[in-house]
């Protein structure tokens, strides 16, 4: 079994938590062939939108499905949603390429992702799902420009600079309005606290 | 203990994001231990990460880059690299404890910045240009005026610091940007000791730029 099917229906938050944790039980292959499936053409796009060449894109995200096979057992949904928790792979995968890339030496870096974390506060705990629905909904709802400022926040390493160039406005403007979409999403957020 | 300053939501998303620079990284981290209330809104800005992530339009992958990562999962994970020995054993004569998020840096010894100034180099393994250190001041020292042309992080360790716009105690985070001309004094009996980190590319002005930046290139 070595080729992997192009996903017809997205799996569901709930769904990509089960096949996360059949991963972590049992090394499932089929389990790992969905996961793959849905996120690895996902997670390659957003490294090419973060500024990463095709062919570096592509060889991080094996990296990154490798991690998420084998550290499936750190996942933990009561902190954070499985697309969440693969983001955050993705990110850490990155930064470390890039430190790499820089550091001729190129020395294995600590994994954020293994460190123990600090002891979950209440509110880590019981929210996870919740907290993710929420930011689901927020994001729709927040509008298009908003939206469009958040993303670039997450893409670039200069979001003001590229933000600026992006909407043609000068960059102290780029600035105010990343302020503004973010009080705008923390008010949304906070609303429902 | 109430953390009265944190870091803003920009530098929380960018953090989120992994598109803060290393030395900013770590004085949030070190923020984020002692803070619940910033690791909540930080797992608020990484689920609007996996958000994004959801709604990426899948790009195309090389066709047998499946079948090349299954060959890869079962082959034995390499030898996870030796941690870094706990910093604060070796520098005893720092004579602080040093919060675990800085294990991995190294961290130099106190060296004379001034009369009752002193700081010590703070290296992240994998960013050797990253701008941050640690700064010890006694008690009722005047630290120079001086701004920033970008963003600066202070996280008191101990003591306390106060200047014009607040007063700073253990566990709380004053991030300054470049709109801020600050004259930070040790408050309090007791010495104050913080890690401090300016962006890549900021610039202290002032006597204080003058002093670091030739020592640490702030």
């Amino acid at each position: 079994m070595n080729e992997v099917r192009q996903e017809e229906t997205p799996p569901s938050p709930e769904e990509l938590i089960l096949l996360l944790e059949a991963v972590a039980r049992g090394q499932d292959h089929k389990a790992f062939a969905q996961l793959f499936a849905h996120f690895a053409p996902r997670v390659k796009s957003f490294l090419r939108r973060s500024g990463l060449a095709d062919g570096v894109a592509e060889e991080v995200t094996q990296e990154v499905m490798i991690a998420v096979w084998r550290k499936a057992s750190y996942f933990d949904p009561r902190r954070a949603g499985a697309a969440t928790w693969v983001f955050t792979i993705a990110r850490n995968q990155r930064i470390d390429r890039l430190r790499r890339l820089r550091s001729a030496a190129g020395e294995e870096l600590p994994d954020p992702s293994e460190q123990p974390d600090a002891p979950p506060s209440g509110e880590d705990i019981a929210l996870a799902a919740e907290r993710e629905e929420q930011v689901r909904k927020a994001l729709a709802t927040l509008p298009a420009e908003q939206a469009a400022i958040l993303k670039l926040s997450f893409f670039a390493d200069k979001p003001h600079a590229e933000i600026a160039r992006e909407l043609g406005i000068p960059l102290g403007t780029a600035k105010s309005r990343v302020r503004l979409a973010l009080a705008r999403l923390r008010a949304m957020l906070d609303r429902d606290l | 203990m109430t953390i009265r300053h944190h870091p803003s939501d920009e530098s929380l998303v960018r953090l989120a994001a992994g598109a803060l620079g290393a030395g900013p990284a770590l004085v949030v981290s070190v923020h984020l231990q002692g803070c619940a209330v910033c690791r909540d809104r930080l797992a608020r800005f990484e689920a609007v990460g996996g958000a994004l992530l959801e709604e990426m339009s899948p790009a195309a992958l090389a066709p047998d880059l499946f079948g090349r990562t299954l060959e890869r999962l079962d082959v034995d994970p390499p030898e996870p690299a030796p941690r870094p020995v706990a910093n604060v054993k070796r520098w005893p004569a720092l004579g602080i404890e040093l919060p675990s998020a800085m294990r991995g840096c190294e961290i130099g010894p106190w060296r004379w910045l001034g009369p009752g100034f002193r700081w010590s180099k703070v290296k992240i393994e994998g960013s050797p240009d990253a701008k941050v250190m640690l700064l010890k001041g006694k008690a009722g020292l005047h630290l120079p005026g001086h701004g920033h042309t970008g963003l600066e992080f202070n996280q008191i360790l101990s003591g306390s610091l106060s200047d014009e716009r607040g007063h700073y105690f253990p566990g709380d985070l004053d991030e300054a940007d470049d709109e801020v001309d600050h004259r930070p004094v040790v408050a309090g009996q007791t010495d104050c000791v913080c890690l401090a980190a300016v962006e890549g590319d900021t610039r202290l002005h002032g006597i204080l730029g003058r002093l670091l930046r030739p020592l640490v290139g702030f």
